[in-house]
C-alpha cells in the first residue's frame, strides 16, 4: 500500500510538472495534449473506478492549483473522469491497445466539452462546431497518440505494483 | 457487506462532491477565501517547475541557434542599416523629449507610472489546458505583489495578476477569454472595451468591442488602457488595430487587436507594485 502511494504522488508530481512546463513546447495546430486525462483513463482502466477517481481528483486539484481560475473545478471534473470510465469498463478486456486508445479518444472528447460548455455558458456564445474542430478533435487525437506511451509506462507500473501487492501478502 | 461498502462508497462520493461545490463556491467569490489551498500546493510546486521551464527553455534556445545561424549574417546587414535610420531619428526624438518635459512641468502633469514599482518575473509554468490562458510567475506576495497587480513587458500590456502564492503567482493575459479591459484609442480617446476571444487567442490577438459608429477606425491605430477601474495605471500600451470586422448589420463592428507584447515568445515580465497598498484592492470592476 505504501509503495502504491509512493509511486502514484511520484507520477503524478512529474505529470503535472511536465504538463504545465515543457508540453508547451510541442504544440500541435496550437494545442497540446491533456495527459492528465490520459493517465486518469489509464489508471481507471487498469486499477477500477475507486483507484481512477482518486488520482482524476488529485490530478485536477493539482491542475486548479497551477493554473486554474475556480479551486475545484478540475478535481470535480477529474474525479467524475475516473469514476465514470473505471465503472463502464468492468468488463471489457483491459491490457487491449484498442480497447484504450478508443477509450481515450471519446473520454476526451466528452471530457473537453464538458469544460468548454460549463466554462462558456455564462457567456451565452457557446460555438459548439468551432469548439470541437478546432480544439476538443484536434487535442483528442493527440491524446491517444500520447495514451500509446502512458499506457506502456503504466501497464509497466501496475505489475510492479501488483508484484509488491503479492509479496506483501505472502508476509 | 457487500451493500454496506457500496453504501459507504457512494456516501464518501456525495460528501466529497458537496464540499468541492462548497470550496468552488467560497473560491469564485471577490474575496477568494480558499486561496490558501491552492497556494499550499503551489509552494512546493513553483521550485520545480521554474526548473522543469529552465531546462525547457535552454533546449529550445539550442535548437532556435542552429537554425537561425545562415539568416544571421544577413539579419546583421540589415540591423546596421537600421541603426543609422534609427540614430537618425533618436536625436530629432531627442529633442521632443526636452520639449516634453518642460511642457509637462508647465502643466503640472502627474505621471501615474510614478505610483508604480516594478519587479522583473519569469514565467516558470504555462496553461495546462488548452482553452485558458493563465501562467505562473516565479514573484509572489513576499515580494509585494498582490491580487490585481498590472502585468507588463518593456512592449505592452500583458494582463494582471489574479492569485498571488508566497513565491510564485497566477497571471490572467488579456487574450484569455475572461479577461476585459477598459482601453481607450489614442489619437480620438474613444473608450472602447479589449477581451480576450477563443478563436483568437491561439494566433496571440484578442478583440475591441463597443467602438462607437462615428468613430472612423483605421488599421494600425493604437489602444491603451484607461486608468478606469483601478486596476491598469492610465497609458499602458495594449496594440494595435489589425482588422475591422463588420458584423451583420451596419452599426455593429469589432476590431482585431494585435497585442505589443509578443504572447507567443514571452518568458520574462514585470509586475507593477504598487507603493500604495490601497490602490491594488480597489474596484474590481475591469476583470470579472
Amino acid at each position: 500500500m505504501r509503495v502504491t502511494v509512493l509511486i502514484y504522488s511520484a507520477c503524478i508530481t512529474l505529470l503535472i510538472l511536465i504538463q504545465s512546463t515543457v508540453l508547451d513546447y510541442i504544440k500541435v495546430f496550437n494545442v497540446k495534449p491533456n495527459l492528465l486525462i490520459v493517465a486518469v483513463i489509464t489508471v481507471a482502466l487498469l486499477r477500477g473506478n475507486v483507484e481512477g477517481a482518486v488520482v482524476g481528483f488529485v490530478l485536477g486539484l493539482l491542475q486548479d492549483a497551477s493554473s486554474g481560475k475556480i479551486l475545484g473545478f478540475y478535481s470535480l471534473l477529474g474525479m467524475y473522469l475516473g469514476l465514470i470510465v473505471g465503472s463502464v469498463n468492468k468488463r471489457l478486456y483491459r491490457e487491449n491497445f484498442f480497447v484504450m486508445i478508443f477509450f481515450t479518444f471519446i473520454s476526451s472528447i466528452l471530457y473537453e466539452e464538458t469544460v468548454y460548455i460549463l466554462l462558456t455558458i455564462s457567456k451565452g456564445n457557446i460555438d459548439f462546431v468551432y469548439s470541437l474542430k478546432n480544439i476538443v478533435f484536434p487535442e483528442a487525437v493527440y491524446n491517444s497518440v500520447a495514451s500509446i506511451l502512458i499506457y506502456i509506462i503504466v501497464i509497466k507500473i501496475n505489475k510492479k505494483i501488483e508484484g509488491a501487492a503479492k509479496s506483501s501478502r505472502k508476509y | 457487506m457487500l451493500l454496506r461498502l457500496l453504501k459507504n462508497k457512494v456516501l464518501i462520493l456525495i460528501a466529497v462532491t458537496l464540499s468541492i461545490f462548497i470550496v468552488m463556491g467560497l473560491s469564485a467569490g471577490e474575496s477568494r477565501k480558499t486561496a490558501y489551498i491552492g497556494n499550499a500546493l503551489n509552494v512546493p510546486l513553483s521550485p520545480l517547475q521554474s526548473f522543469f521551464s529552465f531546462i525547457g527553455d535552454n533546449i529550445e534556445g539550442t535548437f532556435i541557434f542552429f537554425r537561425d545561424m545562415k539568416s544571421m549574417e544577413e539579419e546583421n546587414k540589415e540591423l546596421k542599416a537600421e541603426i543609422d535610420r534609427l540614430e537618425n531619428e533618436n536625436r530629432s526624438l531627442l529633442r521632443y523629449r526636452e520639449e516634453n518635459k518642460s511642457l509637462r512641468e508647465a502643466l503640472d502633469l502627474k505621471n501615474q507610472f510614478n505610483d508604480y514599482k516594478s519587479i522583473g518575473g519569469n514565467i516558470i509554468a504555462k496553461d495546462a489546458g488548452n482553452w485558458f490562458n493563465v501562467f505562473t510567475i516565479d514573484r509572489g506576495s513576499n515580494e509585494g505583489i498582490t491580487e490585481n497587480s498590472p502585468v507588463i513587458t518593456s512592449k505592452g500590456l500583458i494582463g494582471s495578476v489574479i492569485e498571488a502564492a508566497p513565491f510564485s503567482s497566477k497571471v490572467l493575459s488579456i487574450i484569455d477569454v475572461d479577461s476585459t479591459v477598459s482601453a481607450v484609442i489614442s489619437k480620438s480617446t474613444d473608450i472602447v472595451k479589449v477581451r480576450g476571444d477563443l478563436k483568437l487567442k491561439d494566433q496571440g490577438l484578442c478583440r475591441m468591442d463597443y467602438i462607437p459608429a462615428e468613430l472612423e477606425l483605421e488599421i494600425g491605430d493604437t489602444v491603451e488602457t484607461t486608468g478606469l477601474g483601478g486596476i491598469f495605471p492610465r497609458g499602458i500600451l495594449i496594440g494595435t488595430v489589425k482588422e475591422i470586422r463588420q458584423e451583420a448589420n451596419e452599426l455593429d463592428r469589432y476590431a482585431v487587436i494585435e497585442p505589443a507584447a509578443d504572447f507567443k515568445r514571452l518568458q520574462e515580465v514585470f509586475v507593477l507594485k504598487s507603493k500604495y497598498n490601497n490602490a491594488g484592492k480597489a474596484s474590481n470592476g475591469e476583470i470579472k
